[in-house]
């Protein structure tokens, strides 16, 4: 077959064969480097896509899911609370959206829930672009100035009909003005975009969704409760939040 | 040798062997190619299945692909045949498990095997056949760990 290299081979190793000690060292020593390797890498690519400050933007819910709450004014005393996760770049969170949007909107403004939304930055990865992760931030940005229900809406308004084509620095700033951000509240906003002075709260919102099971877009939970499955119409979510209402 | 080399019969375990060894392979490499350039993907697959603690799920991810595609170099030059074939059935049933296990907790995720993951519609889950896939493979991987012995390998060029 090949006649060369064979002779080589027996050229270069002693008679009784390769030393299978030394062979499988250096494979070893390969699989381990490549392994510590990959693992660091990892690692510092989860931290590296935080660049900005670390500041917790307006309405953090405290504990360890963190969310913004959305409610402008104090809710009623005995509504439920509405977990929403979602994703900017997440068609179905669009769908959701046009769908339920305004009826969760409206709740929120009667006071009926306490909403706390949690953006979610993983399509990042998956569409490898940045897009989850500075919307986020934005919309962060615009709960520091009062306005995250209204800049949540018009980023989900103009969501790209392409998954993927991702949002643009100009696009966030259209955002801030349909949702109504200006004068002092705009220049703040867009000092706070521009830093990415939230990108740090947006890394820790994704691991802290992942940590509590959520690994897909939207999930909602109801007092804790995931009822993603059981909503097909605005009206289906309502009687449910009514049911919960103590 | 002489023996083995004579009869046409003592020659077909060897060749069935050098397919096993291609099969589990080239599965291994492909699976491994499709995930090390997402590292963030890959963790964030093997944390869908629930099974791991977090930190150690993303460990997992990091390194798998890695893992794969040496062990699937290693089977397709034929370099430390049984040992790699061990580690490759190994990877199998894991995987095996953790599908099954995210299927009868009916979990709706991709299982991230070949790239992707996490959570998807229910009619979309492909249990049984990733599980029928890795089944063939780890039976595979279990002929070669019993007959490690296979033509065209450099464990019988080198150390033979």
């Amino acid at each position: 077959m090949r006649p060369d290299a064979s002779k080589k081979l027996k050229a270069a190793t002693p008679k009784k064969g390769a030393n299978p000690v030394i062979i499988g060292g250096v494979v070893a020593a390969v699989v381990i480097v490549g392994v510590v390797v990959a693992i660091l890498i990892g690692n510092s690519g989860k931290s590296g896509g935080a660049s900005g400050g670390s500041a917790q933007p307006a309405g953090v819910v405290s504990g360890d899911l963190g969310g913004i709450l959305a409610n402008a004014s104090p809710a009623k005393s005995n509504a439920p609370t509405l977990d929403l996760y979602e994703d900017f770049q997440c068609p179905v969170c669009g769908q959701l959206e046009k769908a339920m949007g305004p009826s969760i909107a409206s709740m929120v403004q009667a006071g009926d829930i306490k909403l706390v939304v949690h953006t979610l930055s993983f399509l990042d990865d998956n569409l490898n672009n940045d897009s989850s992760k500075r919307s986020a931030n934005a919309v962060a940005c615009a709960s520091d100035v009062g306005k995250f229900l209204a800049y949540h809406a018009a980023v989900f308004a103009a969501q790209p009909a392409q998954e993927g084509a991702g949002y643009t620095d100009a696009q966030l700033t259209e955002f801030a003005t349909t949702a109504g951000i200006t004068g002092t509240s705009l220049t703040t906003w867009q000092k706070c975009t521009s830093s990415g002075q939230h990108a740090q709260y947006v890394t820790d919102t994704q691991s802290a969704a992942e940590k509590a099971g959520v690994n897909s877009t939207p999930t909602l939970k109801l007092n804790g409760k995931d009822i993603t499955k059981t909503l097909s119409t605005p009206e289906a979510l309502i009687a449910q939040v009514k049911a919960a209402t103590k | 040798m002489g023996l083995r080399s004579q009869s046409d019969a003592g020659r077909l375990p060897e060749v069935i062997g050098l397919l096993a060894r291609l099969i589990v392979g080239v599965v291994l490499i492909w699976a491994g190619a499709a995930k090390v350039t997402s590292p963030a993907l890959s963790a964030r697959a093997v944390r869908a299945f629930q099974i791991l603690p977090y930190d150690f799920a993303g460990y997992v991810g990091y390194a798998l692909p890695v893992v794969e595609i040496l062990v699937g170099l290693l089977l397709v030059i034929g370099l430390f045949t049984r040992l790699s074939a061990t580690v490759g059935g190994i990877l199998m049933v894991a995987f095996i498990i953790g599908i099954a296990s995210a299927w009868a907790r009916g979990l709706t995720i991709d299982c991230g095997c070949f790239g992707g993951g996490g959570t998807i519609a229910a009619a979309q889950t492909q249990y049984p056949r990733d599980i029928l896939r890795d089944v063939g493979v780890a039976a595979c991987a279990a002929w070669l760990v019993a007959r490690p012995r296979t033509a065209y390998s450099l464990d019988q060029r080198l150390f033979s």
